[in-house]
């Protein structure tokens, strides 16, 4: 069976930045994936080439077996756009009515409203609804055609905690139906709490992609956290720190042998307190990595 | 199968016609203001004769199209493109053609509504009589009129943000109407504004309208026609252009 998405080698250059620099990710099918990266990092462009919306300078993007933006890979997908609005003027069901014309197989509407949970303003003009409600109708409609791929680009940006965990409930009941799930977010929690894979896309490149526990040993590794007074210079030059922080008095260093930083940490200071030694977070080893990987294009 | 081709055109259509419906800020001004100035110029200030009312049916019948075709197309387009809708529709399976005939049919059907009003004032206020199949050609050169305006919305839409799409419409909007003799005979120009409005595809439009209403014109229509559509081949170059170009 083919990939959900393919990109090859994709560029794209908008003016002096360089959005892509050569992106290659298979996306197998089944699953949740998701796409993490700061603002810039490019996802947003590499996912605009998988539907077409932007032509890459070089490089293919290919949509279940289909060139990225055909009509074939068109009628497969459901897609939810980041700050991209529907007409103001008609309600939810109207919308998912209109979109249902599109597509050969639509969903049964009534049934999409139950599942997503917007019966209780589907009847209500677009325009009159919150942000969150706007969110939720938009995600709805990207599950008209039925989707065999679904692309969300953070979609749960401007929900509040129940909203989002009816979105996350959704999206999991999609992927144990078969459904391909990508989304890009910048909420590490959300890539986390759900996606089977994360792919890390830092200045327009793929720098790590793995699961996320994969992606935690990636960068392996012991967090020390403790209060000292030591300058971060001379502690960034202990025995084995890979990378150093301070905020206020606390110290946090990311070392590849803690029982060799902590030696020398406490002959060089030995009032240290309130020390931890604990293994990386998801959100950690996304800092390591998009640290590690600085401006290449300067 | 065939509901498969024309569904989707349908639905697009319906989409299209509730949303004017629910703009009432869009539609009042489109469909009241023409007739409002026809039965203030037309038929108010032409008492004593039908002739001055038959001129102005046949100028403010353009002048009744190009409120929808500028605006629902030009304002209408650039606050769709700004909120991001066309690209939701680009990414899904709608075909791009419904969405241009459904805002054309829209267009059409509203320059109806607006026309209905001028007529029936012109036949039974101002006493206008026509035979029924001059009142159907001439609705017919007025329906016509619609198509390069709302091509030219079109190129407004997809060039403009919503605030500028509105501002550019107005402006054009109105030169169109004034300077191409809609609102006063151009015969009453002096002589610059008259060689303004025969570069103006309001103008040709008009005098087309008006060769239709008075059997005695000696008006060189063959001429107005092919300025008309090279203008509309014009504009509607200029409109694809936009279009490839905002994507």
């Amino acid at each position: 069976m083919t990939a959900a998405i393919e990109l090859q080698s994709l560029v794209k250059q908008f003016g002096d930045t360089r959005a892509l620099d050569g992106v290659n990710l298979s996306v197998k099918r089944g699953g949740i994936f998701a796409l993490l990266g700061r603002n810039g990092a490019g996802k947003s462009t590499a996912i605009h080439c998988a539907l077409g919306l932007v032509k890459p300078d070089s490089g293919t993007a290919t949509v279940l077996g289909n060139p990225a933006g055909s009509i074939a890979a068109r009628r497969q997908i459901g897609v939810m756009l980041q700050e991209a609005h529907l007409p103001d003027n008609l309600t939810g069901r109207e919308h998912l009515a209109l979109f249902a014309s599109y597509f050969p197989k639509p969903a049964d509407l009534n049934a999409l409203i139950d599942i997503t949970g917007i019966g209780d303003f589907a009847d209500k003009l677009y325009k009159k609804l919150s942000g969150g409600q706007k969110r939720r109708v938009q995600f709805a409609v990207s599950l008209v055609g039925q989707p065999d791929l679904l692309f969300l680009d953070e979609p749960t940006t401007g929900l509040d905690k129940d909203a989002r965990e009816a979105v996350w409930n959704s999206i999991r009941t999609l992927a144990a139906d078969g459904r391909t799930v990508v989304l890009t977010t910048h909420y590490l929690e959300e890539a986390d709490a759900l996606a089977d894979r994360i792919c890390i896309v830092n200045n327009g490149r793929v720098i790590a992609e793995d699961n996320a526990d994969a992606i935690r040993q990636q960068v392996g590794g012991s967090l020390i956290r403790c209060q000292s007074e030591l300058a971060l210079a001379d502690a960034r030059s202990l025995p084995a720190v890979r990378e150093g922080q301070r905020q206020g008095r606390w110290l946090t260093l990311l070392s590849d042998d803690a029982n060799a930083t902590l030696r020398s940490l406490l002959t060089e200071d030995p009032s240290m307190t309130d020390l931890t030694v604990n293994k990386p977070s998801l959100e950690e080893a996304f800092t390591a990595l998009t640290n590690q990987h600085p401006e290449g294009h300067a | 199968m065939s509901a498969s081709v024309f569904s989707p055109l349908l639905a697009e259509i319906g989409a299209e016609m509730r949303q004017s419906i629910r703009a009432p800020e869009f539609l009042i001004p489109t469909i009241a203001l023409p007739v409002i100035f026809y039965l203030m110029f037309g038929v108010m200030l032409a008492r004593g004769g039908t002739e001055g009312s038959t001129y102005l049916l046949a100028t403010y019948g353009i002048f009744a199209v190009m409120g929808p075709a500028l605006f629902g197309f030009g304002a209408g387009v650039a606050a769709e493109r700004e909120k991001g809708w066309l690209r939701i529709k680009r990414v899904s399976p709608a075909p791009a053609t419904g969405y241009i005939v459904a805002k054309l049919t829209s267009t059409l059907v509203f320059s109806c509504l607006a026309l209905m009003p001028i007529y029936l004032s012109a036949g039974l206020l101002a006493n206008v009589a026509l035979p029924t199949q001059v009142w159907l050609v001439l609705l017919a050169s007025h329906l016509l009129a619609a198509i390069p305006f709302s091509l030219l919305g079109l190129s407004i839409g997809f060039s403009f943000g919503s605030g500028g799409a509105v501002a550019v419409a107005n402006l054009c909007f109105l030169g169109l109407a004034v300077l191409g003799g809609l609102w006063f005979p151009v015969m009453l120009f002096p002589g610059f504004l008259k060689t303004i409005a025969t570069a103006l595809p309001s103008f040709h439009l008009a005098e087309i309208s008006l060769d239709i209403v008075n059997a005695d014109s000696a008006r060189p229509v063959a001429r107005h026609l092919s300025v008309v559509a090279v203008t509309t081949l014009a504009l509607a170059a200029l409109a694809v252009w936009r279009w490839i170009s905002q994507r």
